[in-house]
């Protein structure tokens, strides 16, 4: 089989991954574009998603919508508690300081839910069946166009959320003018505990879609968390349309790249891009709101 | 010469120096032993470090990739081509150095998060290169057999030996490292840290400046990794990861930045404190996330420079005190 023959079977991949890869930069994002924090458990976020939802699902017999709905509830409840045990204490220190919090919180979620949870890869049955649907000749799983229209809808609400809503201006105002935010009435700590909590949320939706088509296992948050990162400053630091469009191209160019050199290389695809792009274009595909600012 | 020796150490350094040259004498268990071979490798690491961090003000997440890079040269030079360790170890240390530059030149460019993260992929790219170049590094498995680090004849073969080689690189490093900050380019680079803009301004060329003290705490990286190297006797992927990286970083913020002792007891004490994590079995990790925040919440400024800033407020708390009860009398 030429590489070329695989192309439409790794195009339907990325483009899941893809998907994927978005919501965890829409993650970032929000937290980013509320307190000017990189939130680097974000990972973690979607990692507990999908593996809450198998443990309530296997171990509580609890249905399905059920699960899936009491696990987003949980994992924006771990969200918020990180926002208040770990980053609100660190709000006034500089960038290191935070940015290592967050690490050390990410080591502490994906090694405590390998304690609670068992550290074996899980995977969740697909939402709608097995059986693959055949459109143009490509075989493509339903659970595909689940994440699919997941994302598009998440998008959609995250956008007017923060782009039509009081609550997402409020948002944006408290991160590019805290004291003016301050001043008319806005709290800024509110704002950062609301950004936690939607990312936590979007996080979590990622991890129960992703988990029917890969496995999810206690410490694949990590990596999956870096690469939204990079897919966020791929499609242009700070912009949901830009974190949607790197998570795409992300995920399509290194689901590709396996047709061309030894897939072992997959993972250090992502990395070579974020190099690239740091070095020939820092403000991304769309260019970015924040990138001219000086702490850059 | 002994006026400058005696410049260059104190009473107090000298006593130091004292306990450190005795304390495996005076307790000869082989565990602590090996425990201070491992803490001097990370002292090294996080020296080397906390002058990028500390004194030039620049983030890296990337570092257990030098330090990967210099244990891996000198495993594949000694294992592969005979070389003799000594040898190796100076080319570790010279790769890592030369690798360092070559990335430096662009990614110094960026500051803050995304430093952190153009380091951090930097050390995730090794990483997949280390194992998917399975002629070169033995893949997952690593490379075994490292012989001991030997000069002149000498092996190192037990961990008392190992121990004095690798705490007397670790002062000739120090000495190194106390002289460069004292220097010109010290100097620059602290201006550098506090503001780029103002350094520039005064004449300072900041990249060149970044680069330089990126390229020096690679070489100390290097270094490391080879002796690392020697005392393990094999190479493998998971030692140089990112929870590495993490590491070395909290040794420098909980030693104090812009300190060269304090990473080296802040080594020794993380060292000591993940040796006790790991009779926790799996209940380590969380712990030890849970400490780090702690840690990063509680001392930010590093323990040592919180201690003697409390300390001092403490005294002069009370010799306030003692003046106000004064003027009331």
């Amino acid at each position: 089989m030429t590489p070329w023959s695989l192309i439409p079977h790794l195009l339907t991949s990325g483009i899941t991954i893809g998907a994927i890869y978005a919501l965890v930069a829409l993650g970032f994002v929000t937290i980013y574009r509320a307190s000017q924090i990189i939130n680097f458990a974000q990972g973690e976020f979607v990692m507990l998603g999908g593996i809450i939802t198998f443990f309530f699902l296997r171990g509580g017999g609890i249905p399905y919508p059920l699960a899936a709905l009491l696990a987003v509830i949980l994992v924006i409840i771990i969200g918020l508690l990180l926002q208040v045990l770990v980053v609100y204490p660190l709000r006034k220190a500089s960038v290191l300081i935070p940015l290592m919090a967050t690490l050390g919180a990410s080591i502490f979620l994906s090694n405590t839910s390998g304690l609670i949870f068992g550290t074996l890869p899980k995977v969740l049955p697909p939402f709608s069946g097995e059986r693959p649907l055949e459109i143009g000749g490509i075989p493509i799983a339903p659970q595909s166009l689940w994440v699919l229209g997941a994302t598009f809808l998440l998008l959609i609400t995250l956008y007017i959320l923060s782009h039509r809503m009081l609550l997402g201006k409020a948002m944006e105002a408290s991160s590019t003018d805290p004291l003016g935010a301050e001043l008319v009435g806005i709290s800024r700590n509110l704002m950062v505990l609301v950004a936690f909590g939607v990312s936590a949320g979007v996080g979590a939706l990622a991890g129960i879609f992703i988990t029917p088509i890969f496995y999810t296992s206690y410490n694949s948050g990590t990596l999956l968390g870096l690469k939204g990162f990079v897919a966020a400053v791929l499609g242009g630091w700070g912009k949901n349309g830009g974190a949607v469009l790197g998570g795409f191209t992300l995920g399509i160019v290194e689901s590709m790249s396996v047709a061309f050199i030894p897939s072992g290389y997959k993972d250090a695809v992502a990395f070579v891009i974020l190099l690239l792009i740091l070095y020939i274009r820092p403000k991304g595909i769309l260019g970015s709101p924040f990138i001219d600012s000086r702490r850059w | 010469m002994v006026e400058r020796i005696r410049r260059e150490f104190r009473k107090r350094d000298l006593c130091y120096l004292g306990a450190l040259l005795l304390l495996p004498l005076i307790w000869p268990d082989p565990h602590l032993h090996h425990l201070l071979v491992l803490a001097g490798i990370y002292a090294i690491l996080a020296l080397g470090l906390s002058l990028f961090l500390g004194y030039a003000g620049q983030i890296s997440l990337g570092h257990a990739a030098f330090f990967g890079i210099g244990a891996y040269t000198t495993a594949i030079l000694t294992t592969r081509y005979s070389v003799p360790t000594f040898v190796a170890f100076w080319a570790s240390a010279a790769t890592a150095a030369v690798i360092a530059y070559l990335i430096g030149r662009p990614i110094l460019k960026l500051k803050g998060y995304f430093l952190a993260l153009a380091t951090l992929g930097f050390g995730e790219i090794f990483l997949v290169m280390v194992r998917e170049s399975r002629s070169l590094t033995g893949g997952v498995s690593g490379i075994f057999g490292i012989p001991w680090f030997s000069l002149a004849g000498f092996s190192f073969d037990t961990y008392l030996k190992q121990y004095y080689l690798i705490w007397g690189v670790l002062l000739g490093l120090l000495l190194f490292a106390k002289n460069l900050v004292r220097s010109k380019v010290g100097r620059a680079s602290l201006a550098v840290a506090t503001s780029e803009d103002a350094a520039s301004t005064v004449g300072i060329k900041v990249a060149q400046v970044k680069v330089g003290v990126f390229v020096v705490s690679a070489a100390f990286a290097g270094f490391a990794g080879s002796l690392f190297a020697c005392v393990m006797s094999t190479a493998s992927p998971e030692a140089f990861g990112l929870s590495l990286s993490i590491l070395i970083v909290m040794m420098v913020i909980v030693g104090g930045m812009g300190n060269l002792y304090g990473p080296i007891v802040a080594a020794i004490f993380l060292t000591w404190l993940l040796d006790i994590l790991g009779g926790y079995q799996e209940y380590s990790l969380p712990i030890y996330g849970v400490i780090l925040i702690l840690l990063l919440i509680f001392f930010p400024e590093g323990i040592g420079t919180r201690l003697g800033i409390r300390l001092m407020y403490l005294i002069s708390y009370r010799g306030r005190k003692k003046k106000r009860e004064e003027v009331q009398l």
